[in-house]
C-alpha cells in the first residue's frame, strides 16, 4: 500500500516543460530517493507535491486521498511535511519557537483563551513547548532552545529544519537536499539521524539528494529524473549499474577511454 | 465624456506621469516606495517659485518659464543627491531589510515638508502669471496654455528619460541594477554611482513635477502628499515598469477628471479607491508589470 | 500640572493606537496605512450614537468597536490576500475613503467642521487603565500560537504555509483584533477632547505609528510604549520647541534607523523575570 502516490505529474513554465509525466510512489515506512542532474526538476516536483505550484496535469494522493489542488497549508495539515534546499528558518523567533510554530496550527485554544489567560492555553503551551524540546533533543539541539536560528552553524540549522518539520506531525516527510553543504562526518551523522527519525515515527520519507552516500545507504527505491522526465527507477544497485543514468550525470564514455 | 474632459484628464495625467516615473525609477532599483519624493517635489516647487521671482526682473513669457523649470530641475537633482547620501546610503550598505528604506523615506518626506512649513507656511504663495495668453483654442477645443505646456514638457522629459534608459550606458547600468544590485556590483558596476544617478534623474523629474503642481494648484507645504498619486499610478501601470507607470498615470488622470465630473471632488477619492480595489483583485500585476513567482 | 496630565492622557490614547500598529505591522509585517482610520470610525460612531441618538455611553462603546470590526473585515478580507506592496495602497485608500465619506456627510457628521459638544466621559485614569488592559491582551497574543504564527509568516510566508499555517486567516484575525482595539481608542479620544474632525487621522498618522513601532524595537511591546512616550509625549511637554518639534522627531527617527536599526529596545521585553534579576544584581553590588 503506498502512502504517497504521484500520478503523471506535468508542469510547464512558459515554454519550458519542467516536469513531464512523472509518476512515483512511496510505500509505508519506505525511504525513497529522487536524483538527477541539476535542473532536472527535482525541487519542482516537491513544489508540486506541496502545492507551491499548481499542477498542469496529474494528481497526488496521500493515503489514497487526493491532496493535489488543496492550498499549501491544508496539504501540510493532511500529513505532508518538508524541508527546504535553501534553509528557510523563521528569523525573529528563537530555536524552540521555530519548532513550536509547526505545532501551533493544531492547537485548539482560541482568542478568548488567550485574552483571559486561561488554563487551557497555559496547558497547551506547556505541552507544545515540551514536545518541541523533545524534538530538539532528538536531533541533537538540546541546550540551543533560546538561541537565534541565524546564529547556529549551518549543520545545526539543517537539523533545526528537520525538527520543525517533525513537529507538524507528518505521515510523509519530504527532504530537499538535506545534506547539502555538510562535511563528510556531518553527512554520516545526518544519515543516522534520518534513520532514527524514520524508525521512531514510522514515517515514509522522500529524499532529493546529490550526495550518493545518502541515497545509496538509505533508499529502498530510487527515481532518476532528467529534463523533467523519469529516466530510470529501481533499487540502488540497479541504478548504479544503469548506463543511461551514468550518461545523464557524467556524459558518454569517450572511445579513447575504452582500453 | 467630452474631448475637453479627455484633454484635461490627459494633461493632468502627464503631470502624474512625471511623479509616477520619478517614483518608479527608485522603486525598480531599490525595491521600495520612495515617499520622500513628495518632499522633493514640495521643496523644488518653492525653490522654483524663488527662481521665478528672481528671474522675472530680466525674463518673461516662455524664457522665464524655461528658466524656472531649469532651476527647479537643478534643485531637484541636488536634493536627490543629498537624499541619497543622508537617508539611504547607510541603509543600503548595512543591507537592512526593505522596511528601513520605507521608514527613512517617509521620515525624510515629513522632515522636508516640515522645513518648508517652518520657513514658508504663514503666507500663501503662488506662481506669477507667465503668459499673457491663458487659453488656447485648438480644433474648437479650449485648452489652458499651462496645461498644454505641461503636456508638452512632460512628454519631452519622459522621452529623454526613456532615451537615457535604453540608449546610454548609464541607462543600461540602471536597468541592470534593477534586477540585482549585488550581481551588478560583482560584475564591476559601481552601484553607488548608479544609484546616485537614479536619484538625480528622479530628482530632476520631481523638480519639473513640483513646478507644474505649483502652477496648477497653489503652493502649500503639504503638496508632497500628491506622491500618493504616483504610487497609485505605478500600481495600476504595474510595479516594476517605467512605461507602465506612465500609462497608469495618464489613466489615473483621466479617471479622476471623469469622477470629479460625475460625483464631485469630495467623493472622488472614495470611487478611486473602489476602482483601484477592483483593479487589484482582477489584475494585480497591473498593466505591464512583472509578477515574480516565488520559488521554494 | 494639568497640562502634563492632558498630554499624558493623549499619549496614552496614542499608545493604544500604536499597539494596534505593533500587532499588524510589527508582529505580522503588514504595512497598514489605514490604522488611524479605525480611530475615526470608533470616535465618530460612538459620538454620533450618544449625541444624535441618545444611546447610553456604555452601549455606544461596544457598538463603536463592532462597527470597527465590520470595517476591519470589509477592508481586511480582500487585503490579506494581496501582495505586500499592495496592502499599503489598499489600506491607505481605505483611510482616505473614510475621511472623504466623513467630510461629505455633513448632516450626519458635521462634515469638515467636525463634531463638537461631545460630553466628556473619559479621563486620565480610564485611559491608562485601558492601556494596561490592552497591553495585557497584546502580551497574551504575542506569547501564544497567534503571535508565533504571525512572526513566522512575517519572516517567511512560503515556509509558514509549508508548516501548515493558515496565513490568510492569521493575518485577518490580527487585523481585526487591531481594528477593534484602535476603534476603542477612538472612543476614548472623542469623549476626552469632546471634538472630532475628519482629517485628524489620515495616512500620515498611520505612518507615524508604524515609525514609532520600529523606533521602539522591531519586536518589542516595551519599545512601542516607550517610543510613544518619547516621540509623542516628550515633544508635547517641551512646548518651547513646538515649531521644530516635528523636525526633531524626524531627526531622532533617522538617527535610530541609521545607527541602531533594530530599534531602541530591539527584541527586548520588560518582564518580571528581568526585573527580579536586576534586583538580584543590585543586591549583589551593595
Amino acid at each position: 500500500m503506498s502512502r504517497l502516490e504521484a500520478k503523471n505529474l506535468s508542469k510547464a513554465f512558459g515554454g519550458v516543460q519542467a516536469i513531464d509525466d512523472f509518476s512515483f510512489s512511496v510505500g509505508e515506512r519506505q525511504i525513497v530517493g529522487i536524483i538527477g542532474p541539476n535542473g532536472a526538476g527535482k525541487t519542482t516536483a516537491f513544489n508540486l507535491l506541496t502545492g507551491v505550484y499548481p499542477l498542469d496535469q496529474g494528481q497526488v494522493l496521500l493515503d489514497d486521498e487526493q491532496i493535489s489542488g488543496l492550498p499549501q497549508y491544508q496539504i501540510t495539515q493532511k500529513g505532508l511535511a518538508r524541508t527546504f534546499q535553501n534553509i528557510r528558518l523563521f528569523k525573529g523567533l528563537n530555536v524552540i519557537e521555530n519548532v513550536m510554530t509547526a505545532a501551533d496550527p493544531y492547537s485548539s485554544y482560541n482568542l478568548a483563551d488567550v485574552f483571559l489567560y486561561s488554563g487551557r492555553k497555559r496547558r497547551r503551551e506547556n505541552e507544545v513547548r515540551d514536545m518541541s524540546r523533545s524534538f530538539l533533543t532528538l536531533v541533537g539541539l538540546a541546550g540551543y532552545e533560546e538561541e537565534k536560528p541565524e546564529n547556529l552553524p549551518y549543520g545545526l540549522q539543517r537539523k533545526l529544519e528537520l525538527a520543525r518539520a517533525l513537529a507538524s506531525n507528518p505521515r510523509v516527510l519530504l527532504l530537499d537536499e538535506p545534506a547539502a553543504g555538510l562535511n563528510p562526518s556531518e553527512v554520516q551523522d545526518f544519515i543516522r539521524l534520518i534513520r532514527t527519525v524514520h524508525e521512531k515515527f514510522a514515517l515514509s520519507v522522500l529524499v532529493i539528494e546529490h550526495r550518493m552516500e545518502v541515497i545509496m545507504t538509505l533508499c529502498a527505491n530510487i527515481y532518476v529524473l532528467n529534463f523533467g522526465k523519469l529516466l530510470a527507477s529501481g533499487t540502488p544497485s540497479e541504478i548504479q549499474n544503469n548506463s543511461e543514468v551514468t550518461t545523464a550525470y557524467i556524459g558518454e564514455e569517450d572511445e579513447a577511454c575504452l582500453l | 465624456m467630452s474631448i475637453q474632459q479627455l484633454l484635461n484628464g490627459v494633461s493632468l495625467g502627464s503631470v502624474y506621469a512625471l511623479i509616477a516615473v520619478g517614483f518608479a525609477l527608485v522603486f525598480n532599483i531599490l525595491k521600495f516606495s520612495n515617499f520622500a519624493h513628495g518632499g522633493v517635489m514640495t521643496l523644488t516647487a518653492y525653490i522654483g517659485l524663488a527662481a521665478a521671482l528672481f528671474f522675472s526682473t530680466w525674463l518673461s513669457g516662455l524664457t522665464l518659464f524655461a528658466a524656472t523649470l531649469l532651476s527647479a530641475a537643478l534643485a531637484g537633482a541636488l536634493v536627490g543627491i543629498v537624499l541619497e547620501r543622508m537617508a539611504f546610503r547607510r541603509i543600503r550598505n548595512n543591507n537592512s531589510p526593505v522596511i528601513y528604506y520605507f521608514i527613512s523615506s517617509i521620515t525624510m518626506g515629513i522632515l522636508m515638508e516640515n522645513i518648508v512649513t517652518i520657513f514658508a507656511s504663514s503666507t500663501f504663495y503662488s506662481y506669477p502669471r507667465f503668459f499673457e495668453l491663458t487659453v488656447v483654442n485648438i480644433a474648437h477645443v479650449n485648452i489652458a496654455l499651462t496645461d498644454l505646456l505641461m503636456l508638452v514638457f512632460s512628454s519631452v522629459a519622459l522621452m529623454i528619460l526613456l532615451w537615457v534608459l535604453y540608449r546610454t550606458r548609464i541607462g543600461l547600468a540602471i536597468r541592470a541594477l534593477s534586477f540585482d544590485v549585488n550581481t551588478a556590483n560583482l560584475m564591476g558596476m559601481d552601484s553607488n554611482r548608479v544609484v546616485m544617478a537614479t536619484f538625480i534623474a528622479a530628482g530632476i523629474l520631481g523638480g519639473i513635477a513640483g513646478v507644474f503642481l505649483g502652477i496648477n494648484y497653489t503652493l502649500y507645504p503639504q503638496m508632497g502628499q500628491l506622491i500618493v498619486k504616483g504610487f497609485i499610478a505605478s500600481v495600476i501601470g504595474g510595479l516594476g515598469s517605467i512605461t507602465g507607470a506612465m500609462i497608469g498615470a495618464v489613466l489615473l488622470g483621466v479617471l479622476e477628471v471623469t469622477l470629479i465630473g460625475a460625483v464631485g471632488a469630495g467623493l472622488a477619492p472614495v470611487f478611486v479607491f473602489i476602482v483601484m480595489l477592483v483593479f487589484l483583485l482582477v489584475r494585480p500585476r497591473g498593466i505591464s508589470g512583472v509578477i515574480v513567482q516565488e520559488k521554494a | 500640572m494639568e497640562y502634563i496630565f492632558a498630554v499624558l492622557t493623549f499619549t496614552g490614547i496614542t499608545v493604544i493606537g500604536v499597539l494596534g500598529s505593533y500587532l499588524v505591522t510589527g508582529l505580522t509585517g503588514l504595512f497598514s496605512f489605514g490604522q488611524a482610520a479605525f480611530f475615526s470610525v470608533g470616535a465618530y460612531t460612538s459620538a454620533m450614537l450618544v449625541k444624535n441618538l441618545d444611546v447610553p455611553f456604555l452601549l455606544a462603546v461596544p457598538a463603536a468597536m463592532a462597527v470597527g470590526l465590520l470595517a476591519g473585515f470589509l477592508v481586511g478580507y480582500p487585503t490579506v490576500r494581496l501582495r505586500r506592496d499592495y496592502i499599503s495602497l489598499v489600506t491607505f485608500g481605505f483611510g482616505e475613503a473614510i475621511i472623504a465619506l466623513l467630510n461629505n456627510s455633513a448632516n450626519l457628521t458635521g462634515g469638515a467642521m467636525g463634531l463638537s459638544g461631545i460630553p466628556q466621559y473619559t479621563n486620565f485614569a480610564i485611559v491608562w487603565g485601558s492601556v494596561a488592559v490592552c497591553l495585557a491582551l497584546a502580551v497574551g497574543y504575542k506569547h501564544s500560537k497567534y503571535g508565533r504564527q504571525c512572526l513566522a509568516l512575517r519572516a517567511d510566508e512560503l515556509a509558514a504555509k509549508a508548516m501548515g499555517i493558515n496565513v490568510n486567516r492569521i493575518k485577518l484575525v490580527t487585523f481585526l483584533f487591531a481594528a477593534a482595539m484602535t476603534s476603542y481608542a477612538g472612543v476614548l479620544y472623542a469623549f476626552y477632547t469632546t471634538y472630532v474632525e475628519p482629517g485628524a487621522f489620515g495616512w500620515i498618522v498611520s505612518a507615524e505609528w508604524i515609525i514609532i513601532v520600529f523606533v521602539g524595537g522591531i519586536n518589542s511591546l516595551t519599545g512601542s510604549v516607550f517610543a510613544t512616550l518619547l516621540l509623542t509625549g516628550l515633544p508635547e511637554m517641551l512646548r518651547f520647541a513646538s515649531e521644530w518639534r516635528i523636525a526633531v522627531y524626524c531627526v531622532i527617527v533617522l538617527l535610530i534607523i541609521n545607527y541602531r536599526p533594530i530599534g531602541i529596545f530591539g527584541e527586548f521585553e520588560l518582564t518580571l523575570k528581568w526585573l527580579r534579576q536586576l534586583g538580584k544584581k543590585g543586591v549583589k553590588a551593595s
